[in-house]
């Protein structure tokens, strides 16, 4: 167990905050949240160095701010500007800043199974300690993706840590009625890959479970299979309808993981209420300055519309 | 001692595919081979011979059978800052393998901004050999519309050997097609090292009545058919296309611009095909060419032989289509 960390709790208030100003805003386009799913991210990203390589879905945008990307050039991308960090061209659904060890998103669902699992063979070859870790819907696991990667993972040892952030829901289909296996964990055992799982919205949980698996990774042990038990406090994306139980939604809200550690943290006396005020502060600055980022960006001109094609 | 620029080796086609691949290895060492049967078994058609006992499993990796997963994991590693080659044994088991091909791969450059590259060749082989509904198809026109993917299809080991050279020197993803039936055949291959650039097609032979296009191993037809044409008074010219993405298609219009007729000759389905792209990008260019395709019968390919050659063209139908167009009889 590791000590209370009130970077944890900045890093998900910026996710919220950032969401939340997105939001609100009437050009914010197609977007997959984070929002409820904080923890996830961010007690992974707490696990990873910097010469790591994270990839995962198009929810990329917890993963990203996670990952201490740039939160100006994150808006900017997810708006279509050019001073995103793909130029504005891969948006939400493919976001990366692969030399700030996000090797980016891909938004064909269990897509970048396989690829992080080649990213994972390519740093392995390379011979350093550092691990790729790919965070994935449960979704992606009645995917053939995940099976095949799971195999070629464990058959050549890739430094590969496998995290599905299990929200319960693929779009409108509950987990239960989608999968057959009691814990989506349970799908590394076959292949004598080391599963957890571990409470999603518990930030202290994921960051303990993400760093005990990556140590094993890191030490050459081969893959690993951490499982989150989230639930994501919006739709499954901007543009579909809510179909969950309003009363599951509510309970789920009760268990905020923001909440949760703040009074994590001010129990053990690490912050008090003033700072988390401050804290607050300072992140609505970042995220208004971000939004000021984004506006006074250009959009690409659509003469550069072949640029990077071929 | 060197050898004389022009000095030629006789080789298998399938020799010159292991030649290309040798030397690619040795030149870039981060280049992998990845696919099933290529490490000790050589490959499906041996076209991997002895380069698993030269350069190690680690660079030459046998897989499981997970088609999706090669092409993933081979895009993965290329993207990583290696370079990958992935071996499909027929193309049929390609349409497994299109996520990570035609959306992560093709994809990459464009989609990252510039940041992401995959410098990627997914090697498989295609056509009719006897083998089945699943075993023979020419899907090559599908992929010729997918922008950031570029694909080639050789039909001397001459050319297999430098067109592959060059597609493991790109930095996007490049889908190289063998057909079945070219494995045994043997060619003349430079002897000292040498590229054939991507993107540009081959006049095979000159001829002045007729344009005839064709790529891979329905080169064959098409020569036999433009030798049968010839005796019959009509002069063919021959266009090998080499490289289906991009199209060379400066050297079609200029040579139908001089012929004044295209005839378009491929294995795979007409509809949406290669001849039909051709036909439409020839016809705005030249304007009044007449012009005809030649494809396979819009049937699934028999391993039964008298379904499959009723499928497949072949030198007979290449004739009588040039004959009906330039004479408008059959």
């Amino acid at each position: 167990m590791t000590l209370p960390d009130p970077a944890l709790l900045r890093s998900m208030m910026l996710i919220r905050a950032f969401e939340a100003s997105l939001m609100a805003r009437k050009d914010h386009g197609f977007q997959l949240l984070s929002s409820g799913q904080e923890a996830v991210s961010v007690g992974l990203c707490a696990a990873l160095e910097p010469d790591d390589q994270l990839l995962c879905s198009g929810r990329s945008i917890g993963p990203a701010l996670a990952r201490r990307l740039d939160p100006n050039r994150v808006l900017a991308e997810l708006l279509g500007k050019e001073a995103g960090y793909c130029s504005g061209r891969g948006g939400r659904g493919h976001m990366a800043a692969p030399a700030r060890g996000f090797f980016g998103a891909h938004a064909v669902v269990g897509g970048n199974l396989t690829v992080a699992a080649g990213v994972a063979l390519r740093l392995q070859g390379e011979g350093r300690s550092s691990l790729v870790a790919c965070m994935f819907g449960d979704g992606a696991c009645g995917s053939g993706a995940l099976h095949e990667t799971l195999n070629i993972a464990a058959i050549w040892r890739l430094p590969l840590l496998l995290v599905c952030d299990n929200n319960q829901y693929s779009v409108s289909t509950p987990r239960a009625a989608a999968l057959a296996p009691a814990r989506l964990s349970d799908l590394a055992a076959p292949f004598g890959i080391r599963g957890m799982t571990v409470d999603g919205m518990d930030v202290q949980a994921v960051r303990d479970a993400a760093q005990a698996l990556a140590a094993t990774v890191r030490a050459g042990g081969g893959p690993a299979f951490l499982e989150c038990l989230s639930y994501g406090f919006t739709a499954h994306s901007t543009s579909s309808r809510e179909s969950r139980p309003r009363d599951e939604v509510a309970a789920a809200r009760d268990r905020c993981p923001i909440r949760g550690y703040t009074e994590v943290l001010m129990r053990s006396g690490v912050v008090d209420r003033t700072q988390v005020a401050e804290m607050t502060r300072e992140i609505d600055i970042v995220v208004a300055a971000a939004n000021r980022f984004a506006d006074d960006a250009a959009f690409p001109s659509p003469a550069d519309v072949l640029l990077n094609v071929g | 001692m060197s050898a004389e620029p022009d000095a030629t080796t006789k080789l298998f086609f399938r020799e010159a595919i292991v030649r290309a691949l040798g030397e690619e290895m040795r030149r870039d060492e981060g280049l992998v081979l990845m696919g099933q049967d290529i490490g000790a078994f050589g490959g499906p058609y041996r076209e991997f011979d002895g380069l698993h006992a030269r350069f190690g499993s680690g660079r030459v990796r046998d897989m499981p059978v997970a088609e999706g997963a090669m092409v993933g994991v081979g895009a993965g590693y290329a993207a990583a800052g290696g370079r990958a080659l992935v071996s499909i044994t027929y193309m049929d088991f390609l349409m497994l393998a299109l996520d990570p091909l035609v959306n992560y791969a093709a994809k990459l450059r464009y989609k990252t901004g510039g940041q992401l590259h995959a410098p990627l060749v997914v090697k498989t082989t295609a056509g009719a050999k006897g083998q089945g509904v699943a075993h023979s198809q020419c899907i090559e026109a599908w992929m010729m519309g997918v922008p950031g993917l570029k694909v080639v299809a050789p039909s001397t080991p001459a050319d297999a050997y430098g067109l592959l050279k060059s597609a493991l020197r790109e930095d996007g993803p490049v889908l190289y097609i063998d057909h079945k039936r070219l494995f045994p055949m043997a060619g003349h291959v430079p002897v000292s090292e040498s590229c054939v650039p991507l993107g540009v097609a081959r006049v095979e032979r000159a001829g002045g009545d007729v344009t005839l296009v064709g790529h891979s191993w329905m080169m064959v037809p098409v020569l036999a058919a433009a030798d049968r044409l010839e005796t019959e008074g009509i002069s063919c010219e021959v266009i090998d296309l080499r490289t289906l993405a991009p199209l060379d298609t400066a050297a079609l219009c200029a040579s139908a611009g001089r012929t004044g007729a295209l005839v378009t000759v491929e294995e795979g389905q007409l509809t949406c095909g290669v001849g039909a792209e051709i036909a439409f990008r020839v016809h705005e260019a030249v304007p009044g060419i007449r012009a005809a395709r030649v494809g396979a019968a819009p049937a699934p390919v028999s391993s039964n032989p008298v379904l499959e050659a009723a499928v497949v063209p072949d030198a007979d139908r290449i004739v009588a289509a040039v004959c009906r167009l330039l004479r408008g009889k059959p």
